[in-house]
């Protein structure tokens, strides 16, 4: 029985670059933090806020996400989405994602036979 | 009076840039009353629901250097191995030295040895910590400048240090250390401390005071370069080329030496008489048995290094 300490760091290695490309996926309509902290969280990519909100604004930095402040509401939030390159970006990430399932099942039925 | 919410976020934004500081602070606020909101809905007083969402929300100085950017550590892993390779490098190579020059300094000015042994372990420990401190700081500073994010200096395989049998211990250097300091300052402590006096009350020095024109000032020159070369070693261990430069150390001091010995430059006659001896008993008993000192050791000292050398050569085969 591996230790329940060192499987949950090995998850945590594995899942460390799933988040962005969850957040460029989930962006291309538009959300707030909070809202998209509460998305990522149901659709089983558990983040902290901590490191959701500064991410956000570093990858609008990168230009992958727009923002914009919406003042209709009581509570002014600010919205990003997805960019025109941060889509490109996550069709490469999603892509690489799929062949790296891809690697791991033919290294897997290779095993068996 | 201000909330624990207005405090949280003062504590995040005001290490900030002041033109991220309105749009960080108006998003931060926002977030934390939709998550406070969501705790409420959910059924927690505001009160621990404010608690709660902070305590999640973590350090703010954490949360604001995520926010800027700003590494969490005072030496990235980019510099690290060259922040520790610096630090040895300037611990071996300074500290011997600033120790040896308080010693020779307090040994000229006379001092008793319980002063010279302290301030020589009371200067080596503010130079250490002098060394780290300044060195610590400059990589701090380094790794926290916007354009350097490689190595200062590039590892190569040139680098790579021997793999060396037998190894040079702590032991032999501190040895060689101190034998080659004691050496130093028996010259210079004969010179101002002799059992004999003359008529007008200075001290008899041992060696002719001539030598200090040229000949001892050689000598120290000697000791300082057999002191790196102890370090050296030190840090190598043996091999030929320095078991060559090892000879090369032992003739420059053996030749001249032999050459003052014979040509009787060595031994004050003012010290010999005030002892007793006949004149010529300088050039005809002392002589000759320093000659064969000095060449006893030379030629043990060589052979030495050519044993280890050549047991080193073998090792690494």
């Amino acid at each position: 029985m591996v230790e329940q300490e060192i499987v949950s760091g090995h998850i945590q290695e594995l899942r460390r670059g799933t988040v962005v490309l969850a957040c460029l996926i989930v962006l291309r309509e538009p959300e707030y933090g909070y809202a998209l902290l509460e998305t990522l969280e149901r659709l089983g990519f558990p983040v902290d806020a901590n490191t959701l909100y500064p991410l956000l604004r570093r990858l609008e930095k990168q230009g992958l996400l727009t923002s914009d402040w919406n003042t209709d509401q009581a509570r002014p939030r600010k919205f990003y989405a997805t960019s025109a390159e941060g889509r490109e970006l996550s069709d490469v990430l999603s892509a690489d994602w799929a062949s790296l399932q891809n690697s791991i099942r033919t290294l897997e039925e290779g095993d068996n036979s | 009076m201000s909330t624990l919410t207005d405090r949280y976020v003062w504590a995040v934004i005001r290490s900030l840039p002041e033109k991220q500081r309105n749009d960080i602070e108006r998003e931060l606020r926002a977030s934390i009353d939709d998550a406070m909101e969501a705790r409420v809905a959910a059924g927690e007083p505001i009160r621990t629901a404010e608690h709660d969402t902070l305590l999640e929300l973590g350090d703010p100085d954490r949360l604001s250097a995520s926010y800027a950017e700003r590494p969490s550590f005072l030496i990235g892993p980019a510099y690290y191995f060259d922040y520790i390779r610096l630090l040895k490098l300037l611990y071996v190579l300074v500290l011997p030295i600033t120790a040896a020059t308080v010693f020779l300094v307090q040994l000229l000015t006379g001092a008793g040895i319980g002063a010279i042994v302290g301030s020589v372990i009371g200067t080596a420990i503010e130079v250490a910590v002098h060394l780290g401190f300044w060195t610590t700081l400059v990589f701090a500073i380094i790794t926290r400048s916007e354009k350097a994010r490689k190595p200062v200096a590039s590892w190569s395989l040139e680098s790579l240090p021997e793999r060396t049998s037998p190894r040079v211990g702590i032991p032999e250097l501190v040895a060689s250390v101190v034998f080659l300091l004691f050496f130093a300052g028996a010259i210079v402590w004969q010179q101002y401390n002799s059992v004999f006096t003359d008529a007008s009350g200075s001290p008899i020095p041992v060696l002719q005071p001539d030598l200090w024109t040229l000949w001892i000032p050689y000598v120290f020159g000697l000791i300082a370069l057999e002191l790196v070369f102890a370090i050296v070693l030190y840090r190598t261990g043996w091999n030929w080329p320095l078991a060559l430069v090892n000879v090369v150390l032992n003739v420059a001091f053996l030749v001249p030496a032999i050459w003052l010995v014979v040509n009787d430059r060595v031994l004050n006659h003012a010290f010999l008489s005030k002892l007793g001896w006949p004149d010529d008993l300088g050039m005809s008993v002392i002589a000759p048995i320093l000659v064969l000192v000095f060449v006893g050791v030379a030629a043990g000292d060589v052979i030495d290094g050519m044993v280890k050398a050549r047991r080193g050569a073998v090792a690494r085969r």
